[in-house]
Parts: C-alpha cells; sequence; structure tokens
C-alpha cells in the first residue's frame, strides 16, 4: 500500500469509530438522592462501638471547598501522632455524609508507616461534608470534618 | 481480569530509616452500580475494589477497606519507613472476590 | 458583574454564561490541591501502557531511527510536532508517524481514536518533557499552510448555534463562566494548553489527546465533529501549538 493511500484510509476510518463511552456522574447524583443505605451515625456507632468521637485540631482534612467535578475529589487526611508501638493511628476512616454509602475508606495503619498521613480521590454526588476519623492506639476516636460544594457542568 | 496498576515512590532516592510517600494507582472503573450504560440503557453492575493491602518484605503495613465511591483510576497514598531492603508488594481485591497484585524492589541507599 | 462582552455570543449561550466573582469562583488554595494532583496522575499508568506499546515497536531508538533523527536530538524533535514529514507528504501529528511506524513494521496500525494510540502518543510526547514547544509554522509551505488553516477553523463559525471555537476561547471571554467553568482563552501567545495535552481528564475517566478534546468542544458547542487526524484538525493542533511555542512540555496533564 502506498502511504499516502494508507493516510486517506486512515482518515476515514478514524470518522466511525465508536464513541468512548462517557462517564455520565451528573446522572449518578440525580439517582443517588435516595435514602442513605450506609449512614455516617450508623457508622461511626459501629466502628466507635457506641463511643462517639470528638472534633479535633490533631486531625487535618484537606478538600477542596468547592470542587471542579464531583467525579474526581482530592482529600488528603494527616493525623498528628509520633507513630510508635505504644501511640500511633490504628486506622483512618473517610466518609462523605451524603452518599448513598457514607463509607469511602478505611485504612488500617500501623507503626511501620512512619506517618499517619493517607490521600485519595472520592466521587461526591452533591453538596456535602467529609468527615475524617482518626482511631488512635489508646482507644480514643478523633474528627476533622470540611465540606465540599459540588459544582456539575461546563463544556465536553 | 488484568488490571493495570503502578507503585510510585517519593522520593526516588531513599535510606535506611527514611519514611517515604508510596502512591499506588490502578486502572479500575470503581463502578457504583447506580450509574446506566448510555447505549443500552441498563444498569452496570457494581464492580469496584474493595481491598488494598500493602505488604514490605512480608509483613503487612497497611490495609485499606475501600467502598464504591472512591474515584475511578483510584490513587491510594499511604507513608512507610523504610527498614533495609526488598520488596513492597501491593495486593488489591474487587467485590467480584477477584484478586490483582503488583510490586516493587525497595532498594535504600546507604 | 463584567460588563461589555465583546464577541457576539448567541442568546442562548449568553443565558447560561454568567461573569466574574461569581458564586463557583474556586479559591487559589483549592486550585494548589488540585494542582498537586500532577504529581499522582493517574494517566502515569497510561503513560506506562504507552511505553511498552512502543516497546514492542522497538522504543524510542527505533522510533529516532523511524524520523531519521538522532536518539539524543529526540526530545527536541518531538517539541516540534505536528511536523511537515517529507515521506508522508503532509503534515502530521505524532500519533500519525506512530501509524505508519506500525504499518511499516508489518503491524496492524491502532486506530488514532484507539486508547492505545492515545497512551502510545502520550508516551512519545513525554519524551519531551521539559523542553520547550518550537514547533516551526515558517519551516516551508505546507506548515504555513497548516498554520493559515488551523486559524481559520478555529475562527470560523459554524453548527446550529453559529458559535466558533474563538466565540468561547478569545481574551475578550476571560473571566466568564459557562456552566461553571472558566472559559480559558487559547487564542493568544503564550497560552500553554497544547504543551498539557495528552492529559487525564477527571470527568472522563480517561486519558485525552488534544484533538480528542477539541472534539469534545465540538459537541458540546453544536458543530459538526472533525475526524481525528484530518488536516483540519491537525491544522488546529498546529494553531494551538503555535500559541504555546516557548512553554515547557508537561505530559501527561491532569483536566477537570
Ligand atoms: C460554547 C463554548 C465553547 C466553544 C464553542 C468551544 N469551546 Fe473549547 N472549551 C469550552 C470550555 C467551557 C472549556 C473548559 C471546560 C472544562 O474545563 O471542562 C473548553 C476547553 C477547551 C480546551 C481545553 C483547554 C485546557 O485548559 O486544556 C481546548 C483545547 C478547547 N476547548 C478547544 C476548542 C476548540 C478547538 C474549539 C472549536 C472547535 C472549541 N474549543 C470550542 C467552551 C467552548
Amino acid at each position: 500500500m502506498q502511504r499516502r493511500e494508507f493516510f486517506k484510509k486512515l482518515g476515514s476510518a478514524a470518522a466511525i469509530t465508536a464513541v468512548i463511552p462517557m462517564m455520565s456522574f451528573a446522572a449518578d447524583a440525580k439517582k443517588q438522592a435516595g435514602p442513605n443505605e450506609f449512614s455516617y451515625e450508623k457508622a461511626l456507632d459501629v466502628i466507635t462501638g457506641g463511643k462517639g468521637a470528638k472534633a479535633s485540631p490533631k486531625v487535618s482534612l484537606k478538600a477542596p471547598a468547592i470542587a471542579e467535578n464531583g467525579a474526581v475529589v482530592p482529600i488528603t487526611v494527616e493525623v498528628e501522632s509520633p507513630m510508635t508501638e505504644s501511640d500511633y493511628v490504628k486506622a483512618i476512616h473517610i466518609f462523605a455524609t451524603k452518599n448513598s454509602n457514607s463509607r469511602s475508606a478505611s485504612v488500617h495503619l500501623t507503626p511501620a508507616n512512619g506517618k499517619a498521613i493517607f490521600a485519595a480521590r472520592i466521587k461526591l454526588g452533591s453538596t456535602q461534608d467529609v468527615i475524617a476519623l482518626a482511631e488512635m492506639s489508646d482507644g480514643t476516636f478523633l474528627t476533622a470534618t470540611q465540606s465540599v460544594k459540588v459544582t456539575i457542568g461546563g463544556c465536553g | 481480569m488484568e488490571r493495570k496498576s503502578l507503585i510510585k515512590i517519593k522520593p526516588k532516592k531513599y535510606k535506611n530509616g527514611d519514611v517515604v510517600k508510596i502512591n499506588f494507582m490502578v486502572m479500575h472503573p470503581m463502578e457504583t452500580g447506580l450509574r446506566k450504560d448510555k447505549k443500552t440503557g441498563k444498569i452496570v453492575p457494581a464492580q469496584y475494589i474493595n481491598n488494598v493491602k500493602f505488604e514490605y518484605n512480608g509483613k503487612v503495613i497497611t490495609t485499606i477497606n475501600v467502598w464504591e465511591s472512591l474515584s475511578a483510576n483510584p490513587v491510594f497514598t499511604i507513608y512507610m519507613k523504610i527498614d533495609g531492603p526488598g520488596e513492597l508488594k501491593v495486593t488489591f481485591t474487587e467485590n467480584t472476590g477477584e484478586v490483582n497484585e503488583t510490586s516493587t524492589k525497595i532498594k535504600p541507599k546507604g | 458583574m463584567k460588563t461589555g462582552i465583546k464577541i457576539a455570543l448567541s442568546l442562548a449561550l449568553l443565558s447560561s454564561l454568567s461573569f466574574g466573582g461569581e458564586q463557583f469562583a474556586m479559591s487559589d488554595s483549592d486550585r494548589a490541591m488540585y494542582a498537586e494532583m500532577l504529581e499522582n496522575n493517574p494517566a502515569d499508568i497510561m503513560v506506562a501502557n504507552g511505553e511498552q506499546l512502543l516497546g514492542n515497536l522497538g522504543g524510542e531508538a527505533a522510533f529516532a531511527k523511524y524520523l531519521g533523527v538522532s536518539e539524543d536530538k529526540l526530545p527536541e524533535y518531538i517539541a516540534g510536532f505536528p511536523r511537515y514529514i517529507e515521506k508522508f507528504k503532509m503534515v502530521v501529528g505524532i500519533d500519525q508517524v506512530l501509524q505508519a511506524m506500525m504499518h511499516d513494521a508489518g503491524e496492524k496500525p491502532f486506530k488514532l481514536k484507539s486508547s492505545d494510540m492515545f497512551d502510545m502518543l502520550a508516551y512519545t510526547k513525554s519524551l519531551a518533557n521539559g523542553v520547550k514547544s518550537n514547533i516551526d509554522i515558517d519551516a516551508n509551505q505546507h506548515m504555513k499552510d497548516a498554520y493559515a488553516l488551523g486559524q481559520k477553523t478555529f475562527d470560523t463559525k459554524r453548527g446550529g448555534r453559529g458559535l466558533s471555537c474563538l466565540s468561547c476561547h478569545a481574551p475578550a471571554v476571560i473571566g466568564s463562566v459557562l456552566r461553571t467553568q472558566p472559559l480559558p482563552d487559547l487564542s493568544s501567545k503564550g497560552v500553554a494548553v497544547a504543551a498539557t495535552w495528552p492529559a487525564y481528564r477527571m470527568t472522563k475517566s480517561s486519558l485525552r489527546t488534544l484533538q480528542r478534546r477539541f472534539q469534545g468542544c465540538m459537541k458540546n458547542a453544536l458543530l459538526k465533529v472533525i475526524p481525528i487526524g484530518s488536516p483540519e484538525m491537525v491544522a488546529l493542533e498546529v494553531y494551538l501549538t503555535k500559541q504555546a511555542e516557548g512553554t515547557e512540555i508537561a505530559i501527561p496533564g491532569l483536566k477537570r
């Protein structure tokens, strides 16, 4: 095949390739409006054994106040701790309070982590609070909350 | 199905005793089970990673329970204290029971 | 409220626009969080896949040889795409060179719109990371023509709403917002956009190329979608790459 012909063929072939399926997060958001399957309150009760948790400056939760899009919301949690055998963060739990399942991730740490930091990206169906719950080795539970406004829209 | 995944360590050069950043990312749609396929109109079944386990030279250092609300192509960042050469293995499980793993060499300098 | 928007926008569009200082404007610290995400770009996996795919063809050494450039000059050379390539007698993007290379190696070339091609293109362009974009639109008549065609394609109003790319992407619209998204200026010198594609699109959960991004805008603005690799598409890429001249290539980008 001549190269030129080859390119001509490619040009026409390109036009008929299937459209890549798009993620329709806006549509998801509407459907997720139902009652929580796993509410934050219920989850908190289970995890803390009914003890509950208190807000603490030792837990820092970074999330954008306004999310560019609900499909990818970056969050970073850092808990102040020496991360030694006798004093460490056992777990960091992340909640999206208005998602149909409020639980996003539970990170079980060990002193071998050296630092109690966890970062990930979560989906938020609507504007809501994101909560980080830290489970300390002394049995206490500490939280931090950040409200995230979700905007949907734009082009392409 | 084999999933493409990647472990990145920051900084690239480290020594024993350093606490380094571990980024683990995997190509995965993280289907919630709530989304409709645009073409067929059918609900796409839930398919998501529900557990990620980090093992450093055979010792579990972190496990993460994951639910469907993590973003597609998820990225997990944790930290790890370097304690000798060896291997960091990440095993990830899906709600369907499927298991995949990936690993990287740990090579402290000095 | 910003007044005196200089361009004529159709009423339908205007009604969905709002202006500066509006409620959804992101703060600098929010932007910093998104910028930080570049370090952990999910597209790194796709780029790694592209590396493997190019590796199957002999890697960058084979690519350099195919183009007749030395391997140490390759990054500079890549930073000058799209280029007029004598053996093809046309202005082409990196993806088209990769296709021809596959073809000549006796393999079935990936479609320009396939994700494997997007991955391989991203990896190949990333070889020029840190190099300043150096497209030369005066290199020959073909490049001059491509630039002119690109500008014309960018400026020409078409489609049901009578919009051109320029309608939404001119300096005059900076600060205005379409359905919560700030409209980026693409028509001024120094706009680095072309140097940041291929990029991961968070709302699409996939790696997309510049030409694929153009198609997204065409679809949304009700302009007939032009196929990837067609002369108009390559010309649009030439036009936007010229605006990015002198800015450092940083692949993969990360976009909303
Ligand atoms: C109706 C308005 C509109 C028209 C017409 C339009 N665009 Fe866009 N374009 C947008 C918006 C809004 C964004 C940013 C949206 C976002 O962040 O999702 C954008 C983003 C882009 C980007 C990505 C910019 C970046 O930051 O990387 C490119 C490239 C682009 N457009 C090219 C074009 C081209 C080429 C055309 C003509 C074929 C075009 N656009 C027509 C509204 C438009």
